[in-house]
């Protein structure tokens, strides 16, 4: 049975528990990547023992084809997927606000040309502009694939920050500011910026979940990085030597569960923010 | 003064715009190795006419051809025409890879694999994430809601490619319930018979709801917040005031919920496909996935190319069908302004 | 004199949240009389949607009913089921005007289709009766038939008012309780819509109406009666031509003279201009709540609170100033 339309327009309590789950799991896998290896001092790229044996105390999450342990190399790949997430999303946001500032702020030619170039990469999807823009490179670098990832995923970032500029320019502190004669850039910097950082903080969180993401994709494609090792690329080697078919569990399912565990979180973490700042999805 | 219905000028100013978005793609796709140093192309053409020099007439006939077809050697604008026409009338160059065959041709073989994947996996996962969303913001702050959306919200979190992964190890690999590979027996020949085509659902079976489990939680999602916020507003406390009963008001919510989310369908295309692709390598489904794949790790540049071509331009055709029909079903574009 | 046709005794309602409990209403009696215009008004704020939503029985979480009864025709709409209320009262007997027209009908519908589904609530009609129940409704108030079968959208402010009022009212209910029908429209629709209510009340579509405001000169206009709210009560009530002759509280003085000495600026905003605030409703001030903003205010008034005292010929006012006039 249907209930009462009016049941659900309730005010809800801002989601504690799920902000407090999310930020356990991710401390989780940051405390594996970064604390991890202090403990768990095997070399992820050295062959230390049998091939393809299960978990065990001795390697607890068994070893790959060449006889590398899975552990280590997952402990490193969280640090490599965070790096490559974290610089890729700083670029992305970078260019998405700057974008979305400008054409907010200054308005008319301006915005119009760059929302129709914004609106031109949202129509191109960025996991195919990212392929075809990494075929190009044979060697590539965690920060080169960073920059492929980064500056394909900006456009709605920069949609978003050009409507909350569109609502901020005209308020009153910041025609005062103008009358008080500060120019464009001391305008947004002052009264503009401060106002949208919690937008950006959460959009932040929100493209490095994407880019992680977008990194194993790459990965998974034969594209990603050619230096270091990520979660995309344990799984691409365990896709390319038919770990699923061979029945070595141990060799993609922990890379692509912290994977999830690590996009989940911050997907969440950002809901909650998102709660928080936008009471209009909290109730009256 | 004849005037022009809403509708045919909504149609118009969006087909323009991806005629425009497409042909910035093709911008891209023809700059791109020769804006990276070392033009990566012509480090290959290099590569084979080394071959060349070493080899029989055969491979100096390859060379020569694709020369031709890259025309690396003449100016820049006349390499971008001669890139345009080829494409005007369809001619995607030739695989590497594949030699002799056309690349429209290889495309042509495997596109219908990955649409036959693609479009079923996305409808679905669209009308059922619409319906669960929906659910979940009617029963919100209830235990329904409170279990659905964390499934959702990390559902959406999952790489296609990885469920898959997960999929196949346990309903194939260790519960052998679904076939390992492929999209039929390699002993079948493909042909219309009830036997091949119930082995064919047999090995889409794994590969769909990879794509589908994953998909609805994005959908679910947004479908839940736009139900929320439409629940509010002002039309839904005014019918209900009327003295309509919870069914009706909820299917007018339903209704003008799910049109932002038609348009999210055309923008939510691109994402799918990519993870699509990556999720036939998994299975090694024979579809353009596979295929570029196999052109990425020759380096068959052609074939990239083409692939890329058919596949966007297939993205930005399915773009304007679910623009048409967006404008056709909501009547605030449909209907013309002219109130009074 | 005859029963009156809606009366609310005795009302408290409060939103509950989690800041604290909003006493948007608190302890309101109000009579909406036979054959009459009631007028409601007071800053926005003061509680006078939320009265409405109690008086419809519309109550919804936070929303709380504390204590009080809705008579309506001798059955306290307040201890009668939602389903029952929606499917016999609303639109039956009652019907509700919303304040923004502009979004109050669902914008992919054609508003036939709206009617359709409403009407074929209450009673059993096929769709061609509902449709020349419209029209027939739409010619006698002078409004164009064709309006029925466009979408929102297509309609302009003013008309989409209009259409609202007449599909609002298509079975004719005994009452009619409009919130803020005017204020988003120019003056001369305003004039148009208040006309065409004021027909329908002529016509006996409709025996009273209930006129929610916080624009004092349109209930000149139109009002018999006015109820001036102020922070979850009623400070004043009687006849309006008496209240608007000789205003008591000082709430109402202030209220009528800063519309009438209208600022452009203020009145195209929709603001009353009285100097302060009005009060938080969770901690409402010690004694008279208007105390902080009244210019004769006295010891007394901080202390206690002065209780709405009748003075007859259907009058009453709840300030101090008054009430020794009363005891003397």
């Amino acid at each position: 049975m249907l209930r009462s339309v009016s049941k659900i327009i309730t005010p809800e309590l801002f989601t504690i528990k799920k902000l407090d789950a999310s930020l356990a799991v991710l401390l989780t896998v940051f405390a594996l990547g970064f604390v991890g290896p202090t403990v768990y001092t095997v070399q992820p790229t050295a062959v230390v023992g049998p091939l393809e044996s299960p978990p065990s105390s001795l390697y607890p999450l068994g070893t790959d084809a060449y006889g590398k342990d899975v552990l280590a190399q997952l402990m490193a790949g969280i640090r490599g997927s965070l790096q490559i997430g974290a610089t890729a999303a700083a670029i992305a946001l970078l260019i998405g606000v700057l974008i979305g500032l400008m054409a907010g702020y200054k308005g008319k030619i301006i915005d119009n040309l760059l929302m129709m170039l914004t609106d031109i990469v949202l129509l191109l999807p960025s996991i195919l502009l990212m392929i075809l823009v990494a075929a190009y490179f044979k060697w590539r670098d965690p920060l080169l694939v960073s920059i492929i990832i980064g500056v394909t995923s900006w456009p709605w970032v920069a949609r978003a920050v050009r409507s909350q500029t569109l609502s901020l320019k005209n308020r009153e502190f910041v025609n005062l500011s103008k009358m008080a004669g500060l120019s464009d850039f001391q305008i947004v910097i002052r009264d503009i910026l401060p106002n949208i950082a919690s937008y950006i903080f959460m959009a932040y969180v929100l493209l490095m979940s994407g880019a992680m993401i977008a990194e194993t994709g790459l990965s998974m494609i034969g594209l990603g990085t050619t230096q270091g090792v990520t979660l995309g690329n344990i799984l691409f080697w365990a896709q390319v030597l038919e770990a699923v078919r061979r029945g070595l569990w141990w060799w993609f399912i922990p890379p692509g569960a912290t994977l999830v565990a690590l996009a989940a979180s911050l997907l969440m973490i950002a809901t909650a923010l998102d709660e928080y700042f936008n009471p209009r999805l909290r109730g009256s | 003064m004849p005037t022009i219905s809403p509708f045919i000028i909504y149609i118009l100013r969006k087909g323009l715009f991806i005629i425009a978005t497409f042909f910035a793609f093709l911008l891209v796709i023809f700059a791109l190795p020769r804006a990276i140093p070392g033009n990566p192309v012509a480090a290959l053409l290099t590569q084979i006419f080394q071959q060349a020099q070493a080899n029989p007439d055969t491979v100096k006939a390859v060379y020569r051809k694709f020369m031709e077809e890259f025309g690396l050697y003449k100016p820049l604008h006349e390499q971008l025409f001669d890139f345009l026409s080829r494409l005007m009338v369809g001619d995607l160059g030739t695989s590497i890879a594949f030699y002799p065959r056309k690349v429209a041709d290889l495309v042509a073989s495997y596109l219908p694999w990955t649409l036959g994947l693609l479009i079923p996996a996305i409808l679905v996962a669209w009308v059922l994430g619409n319906l669960l969303g929906a659910w979940a913001a009617y029963r919100r702050r209830t235990r329904v809601d409170n279990a659905l959306l964390p499934v959702f919200l990390v559902l959406s979190q999952v790489p296609y490619y990885w469920l898959a992964m997960i999929l196949l190890y346990t309903f194939a690999v260790t519960a052998r319930i679904f076939p390992v590979a492929g999209a039929y027996p390699p002993a079948m020949q493909p042909s219309l018979t009830p036997a091949f085509i119930l082995a064919m659902l047999h090995h889409y079976t794994l590969p769909f709801l990879s794509i589908v489990v994953v998909a609805i939680g994005g959908w679910a999602i947004g479908m839940r917040v736009l139900v929320i916020y439409e629940l509010r507003s002002d039309y839904v406390e005014y019918s209900e005031l009327l003295g309509l009963s919870d069914k009706k008001i909820l299917g007018y919510v339903f209704r003008n919920s799910i049109l932002p989310q038609i348009t999210g369908l055309a923008l939510s295309m691109g994402t799918v496909m990519g993870g699509a692709l990556i999720t036939e390598l998994v299975f090694s489904y024979p579809g353009t996935g596979y295929l570029l794949f196999r052109a990425l790790s020759t380096l068959d540049y052609p074939l990239i190319q083409g692939t890329f071509i058919i596949l966007v331009s297939t993205l930005l055709a399915a773009n304007l069908i679910v623009d048409i029909l967006y404008a056709y079903i909501d009547p605030r574009i449909r209907v013309s302004y002219v109130g009074d | 004199m005859s029963e009156p046709l809606l009366l609310g005794l005795g009302l408290r309602a409060s939103y509950f949240l989690r800041l604290g409990e909003v006493r948007a209403v608190d302890g309101v009696d109000i009579e909406v009389p036979r054959d009459a215009v009631v007028g409601l008004a007071g800053e926005s704020g003061c509680g006078k949607s939320t009265l409405v939503n109690v008086l419809l029985a519309n109550i919804r979480p936070p929303l709380r009913v504390k204590s009080g009864k809705v008579l309506l025709d001798g059955v306290d709409l307040l201890s009668v089921s939602r389903e029952e209320v929606r499917k016999k009262i609303w639109g039956v007997k009652v019907s509700y005007v919303p304040q923004s027209a502009l979004n109050a009908l669902n914008p992919t519908k054609r508003i036939i289709e709206l009617v359709k589904d409403a009407i074929t609530q209450h009673t059993p009609a096929t769709d061609q009766e509902v449709v020349s129940l419209c029209k027939r409704r739409l010619e006698e108030l002078n409004l164009p038939t064709d309006s029925i079968h466009k979408y929102p959208h297509e309609l302009s402010g003013g008309m989409r008012q209009r259409v609202i009022i007449a599909i609002s009212t298509l079975l004719n209910p005994r009452l009619l309780i409009v919130d803020e029908p005017t204020s988003a429209l120019d003056v001369s629709t305003q004039k148009q819509v208040l006309k065409m209510m004021l027909d329908m009340k002529r016509n006996r579509i409709i025996d009273s109406i209930l006129f929610v405001t916080h624009e004092l000169p349109v209930l000149r206009q139109v009002a018999s009666h006015v109820y001036i709210m102020y922070a979850g009560k009623i400070v004043e009530y009687g006849p309006a031509d008496s209240v608007f002759f000789n205003p008591l509280h000082p709430y109402t003085k202030a209220l009528m003279y800063s519309v009438m000495t209208p600022e452009p600026e203020s009145r195209e905003r929709g603001l009353v201009t009285i100097p302060g605030e009005p009060p938080s409703l969770i901690m409402p001030p010690q004694g008279c709540r208007f105390h902080p903003r009244c210019p004769y205010v006295m010891d007394i008034c901080r202390r206690s609170e002065p209780r709405l005292v009748p003075l007859g010929e259907g009058r009453g006012v709840a300030c101090f100033l008054h009430h020794s006039e009363v005891a003397g």
